[in-house]
């Protein structure tokens, strides 16, 4: 909730949208204010106006009829408006009480405000050029009413507009900072190795320098990374020629005739020689899985993959006098170059063959379900405690009190090969044998991908 | 046999050289691309081992021009790149064949004779894998030095599949499109029962089997 709501805080877009709505609520409710002030002041001056030039229609020619006006009866007069039009009876006859009330003869000529029995009313007295009086008056109740209708109905536009005009405002926002959103998801969704810039296209001006900014990143993590696959294919190169003339001046030494000591000798420094040769390719392998890009349109077989290594891995099993077989016959292919399929497949059976003892089994198996290709690798060796298995993911661990001549690369090199192809390594224990280890590895399938996405276009 | 050798690397070099004098080739070290093209037009040579990675000149651009020239000598590549990328395109230009970096002395020499067996075209030559002799011209078998050992046609067509590249892994369907005719009907249990009379013949160690792969002879070293 908290980080929610502090993510709320931090959005610019939901502050920009809290603003103008705060603003447009501010400005529209003082507009309405106003409005509501103004037209109400307008409708009593437009009133006063209305009763001043109805006064003024009065002349010695037009005057109403002594009856019309004594009368009282407002005939002529909207009886909604309750506009009253009066003689103001001279002063000296203010003694003559009628039944009827009527103003005080003491009125002002202009506009006033007047009470008639106990109501108060707006008048206006015009003197006439015979210098009679005449009043013009309206009950002050039905001129706040009106002015009141009026002061409303300048408020309706308000009260349409604001609403309208937010919801506006929230779409706005939400489609200029829609580039963001895109800018964002396109890049989240890229992979590791894709280094291109970002087109700079239709990005507003107030994003230019961020995404610049990241382009120019982007360009010096793209240097580096080049450097760094130079620097794998320089080492490759520099590493081996040396080494290849050292063991091929062992080798030469080897053939020569000498004592069987000195043979002897020979064949442990050929030993440490081939180690060195083999720990000094796990070592590029992992380099070059760890800097060069995913070759994304090869696929592999898994059955040639397997028996090519078995070629190059069994007189090192039989040595051991190890039985060492194969089952599942499909031929299966991954969406993985030859050389990557044949290390990952070369370092689970060599790790399998170095860590289970003489007289040993191990039991290759493929096999597919669901477009996921699944190779599994079992030996009857001792196993694996399951608190090591994370750590054996590890470059360079070796499990404890062991004399097996690996590397300690090989499952790094498998995972992160593996991983590059969005597959998965998995460490267990056997089910097949009491003890030892079962490895195993699940990449999705090539030629199941295929199919998948032939019979999509058919649809 | 003549063997024009073009590596760099001195130390490299003069082991191969040297290997090659003991192994009986007349060989010749050139350490740079302009003299190998050099040597390549004034002698002759039966084969040319060529390091991609030359000084002056490309090994690849060499190869180029040496078949560009219409030379049709075998070319084997040694490599210490180890992109297939460059195999492929070495391959492409006209190798025949490549070792890469770091290789064994014996395997470069075992590729040099299978090059040189295929080139020559001589099918009689016998195979070996240091243990057997198969003589294509009798079809016989020899055990070190014991007498020869005759065998039939099938039995004869299912170990040379498995001699020409000893160490190779061939699968059942392999071996049956090896001792079958083109609409000859396979037999259920053929290779079976081939492998198991050649193992009476030769001994049960002869051919091996990888459970669940295929069958192979082992390499002798």
């Amino acid at each position: 909730m908290d980080g929610a709501a502090g993510g709320l805080r931090q959005s610019l877009r939901f502050r920009l949208s809290l603003w103008l709505a705060g603003s447009i609520l501010c400005v529209g409710l003082v507009s309405g204010m106003v409005s509501v002030v103004v037209a109400y002041n307008e409708a009593h001056e437009f009133q006063d106006d209305m009763l001043r030039q109805t006064a003024s229609l009065f002349d010695q020619r037009h005057l109403p009829t002594a009856r019309s006006l004594a009368g009282g009866s407002s005939r002529d007069a909207d009886p909604e408006a309750r506009v009253i039009v009066r003689l103001v009876p001279p002063a000296k006859a203010g003694g003559t009480g009628t039944s009827r009330s009527s103003f005080p003869a003491r009125l002002a000529a202009g506009a006033q405000t007047v009470e008639l029995d106990g109501v108060p009313y707006r008048a206006f007295v015009q003197v006439l050029d015979s210098g009679k009086r005449i009043v013009v008056a309206q009950q002050t109740e039905v001129r706040n009413e009106a002015a009141r209708n009026a002061a409303l109905r300048a408020l309706i536009p308000i009260l349409v507009l604001v609403p309208v005009l937010l919801a506006v405002v929230a779409a706005l926002v939400r489609r200029l900072f829609a580039p963001i959103a895109r800018t964002a998801g396109a890049l989240d969704r890229r992979s590791g190795e894709d280094l291109e810039p970002i087109p700079l296209g239709h990005m507003p001006t107030e994003m230019r320098p961020f995404v610049t900014a990241i382009n120019s990143l982007l360009e010096r993590v793209r240097e580096s990374v080049s450097m760094q696959r130079r620097f794998v294919a320089t080492a490759a190169h520099e590493l081996r020629s040396p080494l290849t003339a050292l063991s091929l001046q062992a080798e030469r030494l080897a053939a020569s005739d000498m004592p069987d000591a000195a043979s002897e000798r020979v064949a442990t420094l050929r030993q440490g020689i081939e180690r060195n040769r083999w720990l000094v390719d796990q070592l590029l392998t992992l380099a070059r899985a760890q800097t060069s890009p995913t070759p994304t349109d090869s696929t592999a077989s898994v059955r040639d993959a397997l028996r090519s290594v078995l070629e190059d891995l069994m007189p090192l099993a039989e040595s051991k006098q190890l039985d060492i077989g194969a089952e599942g016959d499909a031929d299966l292919h991954v969406p993985m170059n030859e050389s990557d399929l044949q290390a990952v497949l070369r370092n689970l059976v060599s790790n399998a063959i170095h860590y289970t003892p003489p007289g040993g089994r191990v039991d290759l198996a493929c096999a597919q379900a669901a477009g996921v290709v699944e190779v599994t690798v079992e030996d009857s060796g001792p196993g694996s405690p399951a608190s090591e298995r994370e750590r054996v993911f590890e470059a360079f661990h070796r499990e404890a009190d062991s004399d097996a001549p690996g590397s300690g690369l090989g499952l790094s090199i498998v995972r992160t090969l593996v991983h590059r192809v969005g597959g998965g390594v998995e460490l267990g224990d056997s089910r097949r044998f009491g003890s030892g280890l079962r490895v195993c590895v699940r990449m999705a399938s090539a030629r199941a991908g295929m199919k998948a996405d032939a019979s999509g276009r058919r649809d | 046999m003549r063997v024009l050798l073009v590596e760099d690397d001195a130390m490299i070099g003069r082991a191969i050289e040297d290997a090659l004098h003991d192994a009986a080739y007349a060989v010749d070290w050139v350490r740079d691309g302009h003299m190998a093209e050099t040597a390549l037009v004034s002698g002759h040579y039966d084969m040319v081992l060529l390091d991609l990675g030359l000084p002056s000149r490309d090994g690849l651009d060499l190869l180029r021009e040496v078949r560009r020239r219409g030379h049709d000598l075998p070319v084997l590549i040694i490599t210490a790149r180890d992109a297939v990328d460059d195999r492929i395109r070495g391959l492409d230009r006209g190798a025949d064949d490549y070792v890469s970096k770091p290789f064994a002395m014996s395997e470069l020499q075992a590729r040099m004779r299978a090059l040189a067996r295929r080139r020559g075209g001589s099918a009689a030559a016998v195979l070996s894998n240091g243990v057997l002799v198969l003589d294509p011209a009798t079809h016989e078998v020899r055990i070190g030095d014991a007498a020869g050992v005759r065998l039939s046609r099938r039995e004869y067509a299912l170990l040379e599949a498995l001699m020409i590249r000893p160490g190779a892994i061939l699968s059942r369907a392999q071996l049956e499109e090896r001792i079958y005719g083109w609409g000859e009907e396979v037999e259920s249990n053929a290779v079976e029962y081939l492998i198991h009379a050649l193992r009476r013949k030769l001994g049960s160690d002869s051919v091996r089997n990888v459970r669940g792969v295929g069958w192979m002879v082992p390499r002798g070293d």
